[in-house]
């Protein structure tokens, strides 16, 4: 139990009206690496939502992080979100500021007070992702799949203990998406727990890892016949 | 190193905050004009309530002492604006002027009496008051009559009563127009950063951290607003006082830097409150309810 960071106990996942998945059990533990997958539609996203806080969990149970996600009051819900890292298809960096202020941002908006930590934590994370030259850039400066690992590098920021990614790789080429995904598995292999939901069946083969799949409004797990 | 992006950027920003500072601007201003035709209009009316006359007729058995002593109290009382002693020979003289003939001829003497003409305050010019005052009068034993037009103030007052409500209505209404104005074009210009206002949420800043920066912001338009708008009242009022003299529009310099600290209070008032609620609607909504 200690070591669940994310589990799910008949949980109901709606988006609106509609129930999207129901009695969903699922359990993912320190360290792992999840993926999640299945045809569009199929409540991926809907999943995603319900873990960060943007749709609520109406039905079952739900803990994540030290979070009760039934429970979940609006007043949390930023703070649930610092101890997550997110990662969006669409990278949602700030368009109006350079990618420094972006990351700057975030640690402002998190309680860091101290100037020279939050240079030296920015520094740290974009080199994490191999972007530390392109700080000054605006994000509309650079290739998708540096925008990509900008948004990774913002979902380090704070050490979350699970990082969110839903299809990172949606909107790179096939190339760019390993490079992203050589990304992700290196934080994984430091000791970072990643949920990453994909349609991206090469890169499932390429990286196997224990795997979730969506389907006719249920989750379960699906072995991966080794290549 | 400065783009030309960054430059175009600036120049984008520039020409939006443009539109939201010139209608806070004009809102203001024209809010402003009606403020200072409320101050002014409680002037106006003063000065035609101070015209009416309450007259003191004495007895002709009246000592010089008594007279001289009742003329003081009343010009020493804090509803008096003014005391005026008129000898019924002075009367006399200005009937004949006014008839164009010597009454005098034909009655053979002064018919007329010593009075005393009062203007009052224009805050006491009331009925009751009135009243109250030519009581208080009439118990001196040499006080033959006091006189004065009842209906003249209480017309007066009526029409006062009504003028003021109306232009008070007006300003209601105008004060509306004037947050629905400020409001909706604060809203679009939060609007256009719905998305990023969500972004911040996503990456976990809480709703007061982000809304902080769009208040700040929009007050200051609003400030500069408030302050482009207070030039033009000063140049309108510097150019009426100059052209009106005798409204004597600048004669109360206290209440001029009120309507002035007013004004500049609402500018930063109007934005806060606007600024405030259209962030927290795009902060209340879930992601998906934003593509509405």
């Amino acid at each position: 139990m200690s070591n669940a960071i994310l589990e799910l106990k008949n949980a109901s996942i709606f988006q609106g009206e509609s129930l999207v998945l129901s009695d969903v059990n699922v359990k993912i533990n320190k360290g792992e690496f999840v993926y999640l997958i299945g045809k569009t539609g199929t409540g991926k996203s809907s999943f995603m939502k319900t873990l960060y806080g943007d749709l609520p969990l109406t039905e079952g149970e739900g803990h994540i992080v030290d979070f009760n996600l039934k429970t979940l009051k609006e007043k949390e819900i930023p703070f649930l979100r610092r101890k997550l890292g997110v990662v969006f298809q669409d990278f949602k960096l700030l368009p109006d500021r350079t990618i420094n202020d972006n990351l700057l941002f975030v640690l402002k908006a998190t309680g860091w007070k101290d100037k020279a930590e939050m240079n030296t934590r920015v520094e740290d994370v974009l080199n994490k992702v191999d972007m530390k030259t392109k700080g000054f850039k605006f994000p509309h400066e650079l290739s998708g799949g540096e925008q990509q690992r900008v948004a990774i590098a913002r979902a380090l920021l704070n050490n979350p203990e699970l990082i969110l990614a839903d299809e990172p790789t949606g909107n790179l080429d096939p190339q760019t998406s390993i490079e992203v995904m050589e990304v992700l598995q290196d934080i994984n292999k430091n000791g970072n727990t990643i949920l990453m939901a994909t349609h991206d069946y090469a890169l499932l083969l390429k990286y196997p890892s224990k795997t979730l799949k969506c389907d006719e409004n249920a989750v379960y797990e699906v072995v991966q016949r080794k290549g | 190193m400065s783009s030309s992006f960054e430059k175009h950027q600036k120049r984008r920003l520039i020409s939006s905050y443009f539109s939201v500072v010139l209608s806070i601007a004009l809102v203001l201003f024209l809010l402003g004009l009606l403020g200072m035709l409320v101050l002014n209009a409680k002037k106006v009316s003063d000065h035609f309530k101070e015209q009416v006359v309450v007259t003191i007729y004495l007895k002709d058995s009246a000592k010089d002492v008594e007279t001289k002593q009742l003329e003081k109290s009343l010009a020493m009382a804090d509803y008096v604006k003014t005391t005026e002693y008129v000898s019924k020979e002075q009367a006399a003289e200005f009937m004949k002027a006014e008839n164009g003939e010597d009454f005098m001829d034909f009655v053979g003497y002064n018919p007329l009496q010593n009075s005393i003409d009062v203007h009052l305050k224009a805050d006491f010019v009331t009925s009751e008051h009135l009243e109250k005052i030519s009581a208080e009068a009439l118990n001196k034993n040499f006080v033959e009559e006091v006189t004065y037009d009842n209906d003249l103030v209480n017309l007066m007052n009526d029409n006062v009563r009504k003028i003021s409500f109306w232009v008070l209505v007006i300003s209601g209404i105008f004060t509306l127009i004037a947050v629905l104005l400020i409001n909706s074009s604060i809203r679009l210009a939060v609007y256009s950063k719905r998305f990023t206002i969500k972004t911040m949420q996503m990456v976990g800043a809480t709703k007061r951290f982000i809304r902080r920066p769009f208040v700040w912001q929009s007050v200051r338009l609003g400030i500069i607003g408030a302050i482009l708008a207070l030039i033009g009242m000063a140049v309108v009022l510097y150019y009426l006082d100059k052209t009106f003299t005798e409204l004597g529009l600048l004669s109360n310099p206290i209440l001029v830097a009120i309507l002035f600290g007013v004004i500049f209070g609402l500018g930063i008032l109007i934005t806060w409150i606007s600024t405030h609620f259209a962030t927290q609607r795009f902060l209340n909504l879930k992601t998906d309810e934003l593509y509405y």
